[in-house]
């Protein structure tokens, strides 16, 4: 198993948003998590992130202890995630905020010897301009990399978001909601981006309530409702089950 | 290219202006400026903003001092072991104040609450600092020249020396800046919370700003009170913290000379226009609340570009 979650908990409070949850990621798969909103998708994602510190349970990476690491070094292991809500620096532009995150991949390739380079700024980001543009042509945001990201379409900001999670080359990719707020065309980019991702090794877990992209995208699906999981399993039957169609709709038709 | 000719002029000024006042102005500005550069790296870049970098700024006045007195060295051997200490100092309380995730308003207070802890220890310490009497300074820094070492005498000697000191520390900036370092400083200013989910450990580098600031701090503390030739605890008084805050604010935080002109300005009026103390003051505010308002990118966001990082 990639990735092994035990008994994870999560209270706020006596609020309970992730209660005894239970699951693993393979390697090379696309794991999809369904729910309606106020399930516990989001707080699952960023306990995993090491965003959120569990109440109870534990987190397995490659047979390695990982609960209560900061995210920094969750993230260093290999773990990335975005967020549902664009997070940005508002006034950096587009090519700006890759490079920011090529801070893991500078780190890996140059270790210690980063801080020779501090007196010779232009030697290391010859290597690195070659995998911007690729990044940023991949998540079609070349036409826009000059500029600032406070101007970018909602659309162009959660790709922005991809970009950054790419440029960290991560193992497991955790992307909450990636396809909320972006048109057919934009989202049959993303999907695109995420199936060549997958081809390429990187293991993917999905948040979305967007049943049709997550479904038709996913290799295996877990639902969640009120923080445990009801279901698991191939999507499509994932999502016939009569737990999750009540979860998201109140009660099956008549 | 513009600005290494402007930094070269500056070589020239002592050829041309031989009023020793004005150059004196100079010097202050110079040493002053490297204060308020290095305050900006912690403030203007990383976001920080830091109460302690006045406590920095006397402290290494008087560890200079005392070392070069109590252990009998150079005045360079003193300002190394005046930098040692504050980086010591300043590794303990930025610890303390990144390792509680202290932001904002509470990292202003606690490194303030800090900074006036040690002006307070500095005051009643009697036996070792002299308390509120200060000390008084006889020995100038020697320097190497090619005909051999010559003490730091008259206003044109000091006059390179602080302008080669602020040049050296605006280069370390610069470089730290314009690197991947200064685009994780920059990645912290604005958005701490992603920097770390992108796998930038927020509490290194805010720590790593915060020392290589305030070691710039010690050597300005250092170069100024043997300018001066007279060190108290005002030094590290609320007012000079809030000086260093004005003189970035005034100058530009958004580039990393910008800073120098703030100092400039701060140390050139009094003597532009004589004004009683109480007055004086009430200037100041008014310059700084006009700088807010009507500049908020300050002097150098006149004529510098918005900020580009990389």
């Amino acid at each position: 198993m990639f990735l092994e979650v035990t008994g994870l908990t999560k209270r706020f409070g006596g609020l309970v948003a992730v209660s005894k949850l239970s699951f693993g990621i393979v390697r090379h798969e696309i794991l999809g998590i369904f729910g309606p909103n106020g399930s516990g998708k989001t707080t699952l994602l960023n306990l995993i992130a090491g965003i959120t510190v569990p109440s109870e349970g534990r987190l397995m990476w490659k047979q390695q202890l990982i609960n209560g690491k900061p995210p920094h070094e969750i993230a260093a292991l290999g773990i990335v995630k975005t967020f549902q809500n664009p997070q940005l620096f508002a006034e950096l532009s587009v090519t700006e905020h890759v490079l920011i995150a090529a801070h893991l991949k500078l780190k890996r390739e140059f270790g210690l010897r980063r801080i020779a380079t501090l007196m010779r700024p232009a030697h290391h980001e010859a290597s690195l301009d070659d995998r911007v543009e690729r990044v940023l042509a991949l998540c079609r945001l070349d036409g826009v990399c000059d500029q600032p990201a406070a101007s970018l379409s909602y659309g162009n900001e959660k790709m922005l978001g991809v970009a950054m999670a790419l440029m960290c080359d991560p193992e497991l990719l955790l992307l909450d909601e990636p396809a909320t707020g972006l048109d057919h065309e934009e989202t049959l980019n993303l999907v695109d981006v995420l199936r060549d991702l997958r081809n390429h090794g990187t293991t993917l877990c999905i948040i979305d309530h967007k049943v049709g992209f997550l479904g038709s995208l996913a290799d295996r699906a877990i639902a969640v409702h009120h923080g445990s999981k009801i279901a698991e399993g191939p999507p499509a039957s994932v999502l016939n089950e009569s737990a999750v169609i009540e979860a998201y709709l109140g009660h099956r038709h008549a | 290219m513009r600005t290494s000719l402007a930094w070269l002029s500056l070589f020239l000024v002592p050829f041309v202006l031989h009023n020793d006042v004005a150059l004196a102005i100079l010097v202050f500005t110079f040493i002053l400026g490297i204060l308020a550069v290095s305050f900006n790296l912690i403030f203007g870049y990383t976001g920080q903003l830091s109460m302690f970098h006045a406590a920095a700024f006397g402290i290494a006045a008087y560890a200079t001092d005392l070392s070069m007195s109590r252990l009998d060295v150079s005045f360079w051997v003193g300002a190394i072991i005046a930098i040692i200490v504050v980086i010591a100092l300043s590794l303990v309380v930025g610890t303390i104040c990144f390792r509680f995730r202290l932001r904002e308003f509470y990292f202003a207070i606690v490194t303030l609450a800090f900074s006036e802890m040690t002006r307070l220890v500095i005051l009643n310490w009697n036996s070792f600092t002299n308390g509120s009497l200060g000390i008084n300074l006889t020995t100038t820094p020697t320097i190497w020249l090619p005909g051999g070492v010559v003490p730091v005498a008259g206003t044109r000697m000091w006059y390179y020396l602080s302008l080669v000191s602020l040049l050296s520390v605006v280069f370390v900036c610069t470089r730290v800046v314009q690197s991947w370092m200064g685009r994780c400083l920059a990645a912290i200013r604005l958005n701490d919370e992603l920097a770390e989910t992108l796998g930038i450990n927020v509490f290194l580098y805010k720590l790593i700003s915060f020392l290589i600031g305030n070691a710039g701090a010690a050597i300005a503390g250092a170069l100024y009170a043997f300018y001066l030739g007279y060190i108290e605890p005002a030094y590290l008084s609320i007012e000079q913290s809030l000086a260093i805050v004005a003189m970035a604010l005034l100058g530009g935080r958004e580039t990393v000379a910008g800073p120098v002109i703030g100092a400039f300005i701060l140390t050139a009026l009094p003597h532009v226009i004589s004004l009683s103390a109480e007055l004086r003051v009430l200037l100041y505010g008014a310059i700084l609340i006009c700088t807010i308002l009507l500049l908020p990118r300050g002097i150098s966001g006149l004529i510098a570009r918005p900020r580009y990082v990389s």
